[in-house]
């Protein structure tokens, strides 16, 4: 990203804030159970699977529901993101042909969106963490950078889809398709151990599933995650977000008229 | 002292004949190539505007007038030439600002002063001085989609003159709104003159353009035909139109 755009970002900073907070309160604002749906749809959604997957599978995962909810919630902010970002230049067509600010804006403000939702839930896993006891050391500390290249990654592809949505408008139903495919193939309902280890080393190249696992080794099972485990999805996420905007920038120029 | 300069603006606009726009019609398509015409929406343009002057731009529908606004704006792109705008642009294209329908007045004017990169405490400052100026002091909290067209249009003029312009875009302005808020606009433009902001008028209102502006500029079929003073365009332009 060249530097002076880096700049005409942080000028922008207020918009960015602005926005995401706008779109954060406004999406709460119009159903009846306002900010607890958003408590509630993960909380369901781990009741469900979490009675499916321990009776019919008898799978023996320490901290199984912390395990899945922890899964689900991360999960679930990669598939917000990159759909606030398919949205965020095609769903906002009076700001794109009315008025100049720098485009990434609108999905940079999704991804963190998506943030303050996925934070906001996280409150749920406190509480269970809490509950169930679960020790907590010092190798909790990886986690910031765990989700910072886990923003990285987000926000490249979203940048990517955003962008692409303008000109091919059916990329958000192949984006569906992907999505539904990624959420079996990541390692969110069931640890990676259950597959032979051959087809382990093949799951491990999506990042995504890297990033949980990781995330899970520090937060619950307080395991020091090994140098490649942080590295390889580090350098996939940078490559992401070179990409996305790369993609991006070549195609923002003609936004105003392809809309 | 000029604050736009702009060069050898050309603009081109591809009209495809069938449109792709799905990644299925561009791959089923990828053995047929994709045609399309291009149009010339804008040709040679030069042009400048001091610092303080007002520029009406006048023509038929199609002539290219938003073209050039949208691009002074940096909504979009020339294909070819030079612009260099000095200081800060504050459009009014196509009778909006860029609100949106979901939020609220207040929401909307809070939004748009950040685009604007006014300060937050001048934004909450004027909140009330806008909603009064557009007469809309009842309907602070209503969402914008469910005000009328012309409330929309009140609205969006009352913000963007509040945001301390230094270049102003208008298109259109006085195309809807009562006589009493075509009377506030007006007024609101002379007063604007006399303080030295730089104005860009598009308006098929010919006695304002005559009234108004300093120097006009005639476009037909994206090719400026004329420019200078107000009533040699206007003679020019209705001998164009009206043989």
């Amino acid at each position: 990203m060249p530097g002076s755009h880096l700049r005409e970002l942080y000028n922008y900073r207020q918009l960015v804030w602005a926005i995401a907070m706008g779109d954060f309160k406004w999406r709460y604002k119009n159903s009846i159970l306002g900010y607890f749906w958003s408590l509630l749809e993960p909380l369901v959604m781990l009741a469900i699977l979490y009675v499916v997957f321990t009776n019919l599978m008898k799978l023996q995962v320490e901290y199984y529901a912390l395990f899945l909810l922890l899964g689900i919630i991360m999960w679930n902010f990669f598939v917000k993101a990159t759909n606030y970002g398919l949205n965020a230049i095609v769903g906002k067509p009076s700001l794109i042909q009315k008025v100049y600010f720098p485009r990434d804006i609108l999905v940079i403000s999704g991804c963190i969106t998506a943030m303050l939702q996925s934070f906001f839930e996280s409150l749920i896993f406190i509480l269970f963490m809490v509950i169930a006891r679960v020790p907590i050391t010092l190798n909790l500390l990886y986690l910031v950078y765990i989700l910072l290249i886990y923003f990285i990654l987000t926000l490249g592809t979203a940048l990517a889809l955003a962008a692409l949505n303008v000109y091919f408008r059916d990329i958000q139903f192949i984006w569906v398709v992907v999505l539904q495919a990624g959420f079996f193939i990541t390692p969110i309902l069931y640890p990676l151990s259950i597959f032979p280890p051959a087809l382990q080393e093949i799951l491990r190249l999506n990042p995504i599933a890297q990033i949980i696992i990781t995330a899970r080794d520090v937060i619950l099972y307080s395991v020091t995650p090994y140098p490649l485990a942080l590295i390889y999805p580090g350098v996939v996420a940078v490559l992401v977000l070179v990409v996305g905007y790369i993609i991006f920038s070549r195609l923002e120029p003609r936004f105003a008229e392809e809309m | 002292m000029s604050v736009i300069t702009v060069e050898h603006l050309h603009k081109d606009f591809r009209i495809p004949h069938e449109k792709r726009d799905t990644l299925f019609a561009v791959l089923t398509g990828l053995i047929r190539p994709a045609s399309y015409e291009t149009f010339h929406a804008l040709q040679d343009i030069n042009f400048s505007v001091d610092e303080g002057e007002m520029l009406g731009i006048i023509g038929e529908n199609g002539s290219g007038k938003s073209t050039i606004l949208k691009i002074l704006t940096r909504i979009m792109r020339p294909t070819s030439g030079t612009i260099d705008v000095k200081k800060k642009v504050t459009p009014f294209l196509e009778l909006g600002v860029g609100f949106q329908y979901d939020f609220t007045a207040v929401e909307n004017i809070r939004m748009y002063g950040i685009i604007m990169g006014l300060p937050q405490k001048h934004i909450e400052e004027r909140v009330d001085e806008i909603l009064e100026f557009a007469g809309l002091e009842r309907f602070r909290d209503t969402p914008l989609k469910n005000f009328s067209s012309g409330m929309q249009v009140r609205l969006a003029f009352s913000t963007a003159i509040k945001t301390d312009p230094e270049i102003l875009l208008l298109d259109e302005v006085l195309a809807v709104g009562d006589m009493e808020f075509q009377k506030k606009c007006l007024d609101v433009l002379n007063t604007f003159r006399n303080e030295g902001v730089t104005i860009v008028f598009v308006s098929h209102d010919l006695e304002s353009v005559k009234k108004y502006c300093n120097r006009v500029l005639l476009l037909r079929h994206g090719v400026n035909v004329f420019t200078g003073d107000p009533d040699g365009a206007v003679a020019k332009y209705q001998g164009l139109v009206l043989p």
